[in-house]
């Protein structure tokens, strides 16, 4: 019989995927569990694994070309599967494959999910996590009445997204007279249509990659929904720099690099459990604050496809060389395509290290839903005051952006402060 | 031992509601005084209709003639009154045992007496005490007393109508709404004398001023004397004296508008203005597990509601989830042609600023009215502007009581002038003038 794998929905919603790469063409035999293409979604970028064993008789879509959920992917020739238990097969409802790994003499493709994008700024909230159970079934079409359909259409809202309160869920006029909906990327702002220019060549058109709309979607939701004031500071790390390079070499010689960064990590921590407004969330649902008692610091890391965020998991709990091996480990898969969504979720305040490359100061947009993001500029040597003397300092520049629905100045002057004394006597960090 | 469910009256709203809470599995027991199904099966909406049914056909027969039909000599006919009502009586009898026979099929018990709701919340029938967790009163209404200088004229209550053996010539019929023109026009089907007097403030209130005009258009047409008047008449040697004039009237029947009959009841019952049992949202009382529904709660009078007030009623008892909201009900009248409306008048339509649109459609245009020599009447459409919600529909047609039900359900779904416009029809029916309102409403009717 002949078998037609739709496109899956691999997690949270996903509607479409840009084909990367085929791996297999018509005529190959496939193996269940054997990876058919390599797909980009605004998640992730994955191997989409076959759930039958035959041969591919079509491929739907080129590389480079928008795959939907639902859609067909590949239609595969099921040898000696006949009459009834064709239609059985032909029934069965495609299981996300990502979640289930097909345990297949090594055929294991699936679960190598690699990190896309920088949608880390989702995936990394609570938001995500929530969603996690993946559901293949496409979205239902909403049951509602006819004028409910008509002002939907009106008022240009999706009706499918409305919860109905009339008989079997039916959405009513007053269902749609109630909804508000979630603020989503875009929304209250109006969109000039792009206008052509009289000369073509003038630009040039591509298509956006599935991580530059969930970086766009992303910074959009945290820019509507957090309300964010930043604060700059500068703090002087001369003792600092002594300490990192009497231990450099002991680091390189355990094949770790010791950076700023891990001691960074290690100060954000520290002043993290003194202000614990930094390290929360604001559940406006449920009228109330969410404090962790966790502390997830998650990295902004660079890459040519656009920035990532993992995680640094339970940093608290890390000494400085554990820190340190975790950065250059998550560098390097983020680097490599390889993060997955677990190296990404559920961080609670973020570091952004723009320094490394340029710029003393920013306004770095928040981790949103986290409470707090801490830029870090780059190090100089500055003119400082020292003993009513002048000298050369080393100088490292600090911005510090919070939602200031949940932190309020004074707070986030103190947790600055705090971060700075750690940094600029990092005994006394190594003490706590 | 103590019931779930005490129902005092066993009316449409009380024995509905008791099958209901019987089909749930609450213990529930219905006290009733004397008549299992109320007014509604045992003086009013059953037997009635089935009266007017004979009178429609007394006079439709003798339109047989054009109908191809030779034969019928129409100077030898007459109406049978007691024959008429032995017809209803049966089928009165028939609806009656069935209701008895639903509520011992579901558990019901049916305990025979007058209930008094006493200030622990039990109940008195009789002698006898009688514990529950919710108590529904659903007693229902009777019409108001006639004026005392009318006391001494020859008066019947609706409710003993069936008494009377022999029905006299000149009738008066007393009353301000639909069941009231039905009786005049029953009274003039059969060739009666007929006055209608009515009090100009309430006359068919809540119907549509179209239909109203419509109704006493057609009431005069069939010589039956309407006479609106707020200032009570004497009775004197046979005669009404009322606004000036003396009628001849050997028989007052009192269709007069409808006061609560309420249970005594030791804790005060808190009412509306119009003496009616006040309750929330969900039919409870003042007193806490107490509910009132149907007639005697005052929020509306006709059969149907009340049982979906029974039945909301019970659900909320049980924690089953349901909402009710009582808007959307065809109110009904069984003339000739019978008159149907369902939703917002067009008053009412006005009153809220919605921007409407009025379509009409004529049975004279129907194929199937022609077939049947029905073509008086009309369907009648309020939709609002921007959606095409249908807000309102007024039918006037010999089945337009059943015809009804299609507009109750379009609307109670929030459905649209598009959406029964585009609902394909049988041909030839005389619901296709929903298709052709529809069609009439967004652009133009095809056969018109």
């Amino acid at each position: 019989m002949r078998y037609i794998f739709n496109f899956p929905d691999i997690g949270e919603g996903l509607e479409e995927g840009t084909i990367l790469e085929w791996y297999v063409t018509k005529g190959q035999a496939v193996k269940a569990g054997q990876a058919l293409c390599n797909m980009e979604t605004d998640k992730v970028v994955t191997d989409i694994p076959s759930p039958k064993t035959g041969t591919i008789v079509a491929t739907f879509g080129k590389v480079g070309e928008i795959a939907m959920v639902g859609k067909p992917l590949v239609e595969i020739e099921i040898e000696g599967v006949f009459g009834a238990e064709a239609v059985a097969v032909a029934n069965e409802e495609v299981k996300a494959p990502l979640t289930e790994p097909i345990d297949e003499g090594g055929a294991g493709v699936v679960g190598t999910m690699e990190l896309a994008g920088s949608n880390a700024l989702l995936a990394a909230s609570d938001e995500g996590a929530e969603k996690k159970e993946v559901e293949a079934k496409p979205v239902k079409k909403a049951l509602a009445t006819p004028l409910a359909r008509a002002m939907a259409r009106d008022l240009n809202i999706d009706i499918n997204q409305i919860k109905g309160s009339g008989p079997s869920g039916r959405v009513t006029k007053e269902d749609i007279q109630n909804y508000k909906p979630a603020k989503t990327a875009g929304s209250g702002v109006q969109h000039e249509p792009y206008k052509q220019p009289a000369n073509a060549d003038a630009v040039t058109y591509e298509p956006l990659t599935q991580i530059r709309k969930a970086i766009a979607k992303n910074m959009i939701h945290s820019k509507q929904s957090a309300a964010h004031m930043t604060l700059f500071e500068e703090v002087e790390i001369s003792e600092l720099m002594r300490i990192r390079d009497r231990y450099k070499k002991s680091y390189a010689d355990k094949n770790s690099k010791l950076t700023y960064l891990p001691f960074i990590v290690k100060a954000t921590v520290n002043a993290l459990k003194k202000h614990r407004q930094l390290n929360s969330q604001l559940d406006m649902e449920n009228d109330r604050m969410i404090f962790k008692n966790y502390y997830n610091i998650a990295i902004a890391v660079d890459t040519p496809e656009g920035l990532v965020v993992p995680v640094i998991r339970d940093a608290d709990k890390l000494s400085l060389f554990e820190i340190a091996q975790k950065i250059s480990e998550l560098s390097d898969k983020a680097r490599d395509r390889k993060l997955t969504i677990e190296d990404m979720k559920d961080g609670t305040f973020t570091l952004t290290n723009y320094g490394s490359i340029g710029g003393i100061f920013a306004t770095p947009v928040i981790n949103y839903p986290q409470a707090g993001i801490l830029g870090i500029g780059r190090l100089l040597k500055k003119p400082i005051v020292k003993d009513d003397q002048i000298v050369v300092g080393n100088v490292l520049s600090l911005s510090l952006a919070v939602d200031h629905r949940i932190v309020d100045g004074g707070e986030a002057s103190r947790f600055i402060n705090s971060i700075m004394e750690y940094l600029s006597d990092p005994v006394l960090m190594m003490m706590e | 031992m103590e019931y779930d469910v005490l129902i005092i009256g066993a009316g449409p709203a009380g024995y509905v509601a008791a099958i209901r809470a019987g089909q749930v599995g609450l213990k529930v027991a219905v006290i009733e005084k004397m008549y299992v199904g109320g007014m509604c099966l045992n003086w009013g909406c059953i037997p009635t209709k089935a009266l007017l049914e004979s009178a429609k056909n007394f006079k439709k027969i003798k339109q047989f003639e054009e109908f191809g039909i030779d034969g019928i000599d129409a100077d030898k006919l007459s109406f049978n009154w007691n024959k008429a009502k032995a017809r209803s009586t049966k089928i009165t009898d028939k609806l009656t045992s069935g209701v008895r026979y639903l509520l011992k099929k579901n558990g019901v018990e049916i305990i025979t007496g007058t209930a008094r709701i006493a200030a622990d919340k039990s109940v008195y029938v009789d002698d006898q005490k009688i514990n529950a967790k919710n108590i529904i009163i659903a007693t229902g209404s009777k019409p108001k007393g006639m004026d005392e200088s009318l006391k001494n004229a020859p008066i019947v209550e609706i409710e003993n109508l069936f008494s009377l053996e022999s029905i006299p010539e000149n009738i008066v019929v007393t009353g301000n709404h639909v069941s009231t023109a039905e009786i005049a026009q029953f009274f003039r089907l059969i060739d009666k004398n007929v006055t209608m007097v009515a009090n100009s403030a309430y006359f068919m209130v809540g119907l549509d001023e179209h239909l109203i005009t419509y109704i006493t258009k057609k009431l005069k047409s069939e010589n039956i004397d309407l006479i609106i008047n707020d200032t009570p008449g004497k009775f004197e040697n046979g005669e009404l004296m009322i606004a000036d004039r003396r009628i001849k009237c050997d028989l007052i029947v009192n269709c007069n508008s409808r006061k609560a009959i309420l249970p005594e009841s030791e804790t005060p019952l808190e009412l509306t203005e119009r003496g009616f049992i006040k309750t929330s949202n969900n039919f409870e009382t003042n007193i806490k597990g107490v509910y009132a529904i149907g007639d005697v709660a005052g929020k509306s009078f006709v059969a149907h509601v009340a049982s979906a007030q029974g039945i909301h009623v019970i659900n909320t008892i049980k924690g089953i989830e349901s909402t009710f909201d009582g808007q959307i009900y065809p109110i009904n009248m069984y003339t000739v042609p019978e008159i149907a409306q369902v939703g917002m008048t067009e008053q009412e339509v006005k009153a809220t600023g919605f921007e409407y649109k009025v379509s009409e459609f004529p049975l004279s245009a129907n194929g199937k009215a022609m077939i049947e020599g029905n073509t008086e009447g009309y369907i009648r459409m309020l939709s609002d502007i921007k959606y095409g919600q249908v807000l309102g529909v007024q039918i006037i047609a010999a089945n337009a009581t059943d015809m009804i039900a299609e507009a109750a359900v379009l609307m109670a779904t929030e459905g649209t002038i598009y959406d029964v416009a585009q609902t394909i029809h049988a041909h030839p029916t005389v619901s296709e003038i929903y298709m052709e309102v529809g069609f009439e409403a967004i652009d133009k009717a095809i056969h018109k």
